[in-house]
């Protein structure tokens, strides 16, 4: 304890760009999560569709994909895309790469970390927003068929819109994962938060010759996400609160979800 | 597909010894988080303000953080500072501290499922709280969340896999599968291997906790 908080240990903080180094990190990482919630929001409402399609070989080929990609490890997915994803793909990806976009996302290996986020990402998307559609009354769905909208009208207007906004927390939940998991990137070498403190550490303050101990600068890096995450978590309960209120809708409980029971719980209130 | 097979049997060792690495740290883990989850949900529903501040701390704190960040300063972070702490200690507590957060969440909504009545009943009989929550609360609580739990450790099975792929680089089953694949270069069939491995896990947990929810059942 007394190390921990030891100002001599956090002076690097306030010397030379050191902190700036790291939130420069940090930003890669908010960068790979956005283009990955962008894809697997995209991708997970493709496969949902697919997912409670009417034919059977459409719905059991998507249940058999999402199954299989939502129950392996992330960093399996990661390290596997690493060595597999062909050398052609990553050629191309560094050809199609706009330039105005920072250095480390430059690099191709990002491509495989990228495919790895949306692949696993959107297989747990689809099965939030698949179970948001089912807990939808089924009269929804047969008055909006017996005004006459077609298929996709009555997906478009009636289906869509009520059950993906009771989905709303446990999405938010799942993005803020994903969030997290964007620092597992630097095991593949991807120069994001974790690999900036990693060399801040091993160069023994090479911005301004302080000693920047591992353990602080990894709090710090820590502190960051706490931040951002929370801030996340609370806007979401808000927004979810003034919804629910508008529209008197209930919240749905997904299986093989493990993030989203804090939702619920807040506003059940306290026991007493 | 020739050589699927031969990967298996010849390297069946490292395959099953990375299987019982994973399986022991999933479970041991496991232990810890349940007690540690317990405590902390303990915590956020009593009657004390600032024990609920301390658990809802704990919570907001091991939730948001990424697991990763978490072994960093649990393994290289730690030993700096002089703590004499090893792979498996920083391994099972870091996964067990940062599951404990989820599962106290998770028990917490189940506390709020049991009826207040009751609670106000077991009190009005003269039991003191901690014991109301013991007999009363939380056995019930822990058949409602049953569910939750189940998708609890599926997480953790697959939140293991980053222990080893970390620094602190337990021989796990993704990191022997990856040793594996560093000598064959047979990408594709040591990873299907690791693959099935963790599927293995991950469906008989499943199947385990849909078991113990049927058992365990409250008929209302």
């Amino acid at each position: 304890m007394t190390y921990l908080f030891d100002p001599a240990n956090w002076e690097w903080v306030w010397t030379g760009n050191n902190l700036r180094f790291l939130a420069e990190g940090f930003a890669v990482n908010l960068e790979i999560a956005l283009i990955g919630i962008f894809f697997s929001l995209i991708f997970g409402l493709l496969l949902a569709l697919l997912r409670i399609s009417r034919l059977r070989l459409i719905s059991v080929s998507a249940g058999i994909w999402v199954d299989v990609w939502r129950n392996l490890p992330l960093i399996f997915i990661i390290l596997y895309l690493a060595l597999a994803v062909p050398t052609s793909w990553r050629q191309a990806y560094s050809d199609v790469v706009p330039d105005f976009f920072p250095e480390a996302l430059q690099n191709e290996l990002v491509l495989g970390a990228l495919l790895a986020l949306v692949l696993y990402n959107s297989a747990v998307l689809c099965e939030i927003m698949r179970s948001g559609i089912l807990s939808l009354d089924r009269g929804q769905r047969e008055a909006a068929a017996s005004l006459g909208l077609s298929y996709t009208q009555q997906m478009r207007f009636v289906v869509l819109p009520q059950g993906l906004r009771r989905m709303v927390p446990a999405t938010v939940s799942q993005l803020i994962t994903l969030n997290k998991d964007t620092t597992l990137v630097s095991i593949i070498a991807i120069q994001e938060v974790v690999r900036h403190g990693s060399s801040l550490t091993s160069a023994g303050g090479f911005f301004g010759g302080v000693q920047a101990p591992i353990l602080q600068v990894f709090v710090m890096i820590g502190v960051f996400f706490v931040i951002v995450n929370f801030a996340l978590s609370r806007l979401s309960r808000r927004l979810e609160i003034r919804e629910r209120k508008r529209t008197g809708t209930t919240l749905k409980r997904v299986e093989g979800l493990e993030d989203q029971v804090a939702a619920e719980t807040d506003l059940a209130g306290p026991p007493r | 597909m020739s050589g699927l097979w031969e990967v298996l049997t010849e390297h069946l060792p490292e395959f099953s010894s990375g299987f019982f690495v994973t399986f022991r740290l999933v479970a041991i883990s496991f232990v810890i988080a349940m007690v540690v989850g317990t405590l902390v949900a303990a915590m956020r529903v009593a009657p004390v303000r600032w024990l609920n501040v301390v658990g809802g701390v704990y919570v907001e704190f091991f939730r948001n953080i990424p697991l990763l960040v978490l072994l960093i300063i649990a393994f290289a972070g730690l030993r700096r500072a002089g703590v004499p702490i090893n792979g498996w200690v920083a391994g099972i507590g870091s996964l067990g501290l940062y599951t404990a957060s989820y599962i106290a969440e998770a028990l917490r909504s189940g506390v709020f499922a049991v009826g207040r009545g009751q609670i106000d009943a077991a009190l009005s009989l003269g039991l003191s709280y901690p014991r109301t929550l013991r007999r009363i609360v939380l056995p019930q609580a822990f058949r409602t969340v049953i569910p939750a739990l189940a998708s609890l450790i599926i997480a953790m099975i697959k939140n293991s896999a980053i222990v080893g792929a970390s620094i602190v680089a337990l021989p796990d089953l993704l990191k022997e599968s990856r040793q594996v694949q560093a000598e064959t270069f047979q990408t594709n069939e040591v990873f299907f291997w690791a693959a099935v491995g963790y599927l293995v896990l991950t469906l008989t947990a499943t199947l385990a906790f849909r078991y113990f929810e049927s058992r365990f059942q409250i008929r209302r």
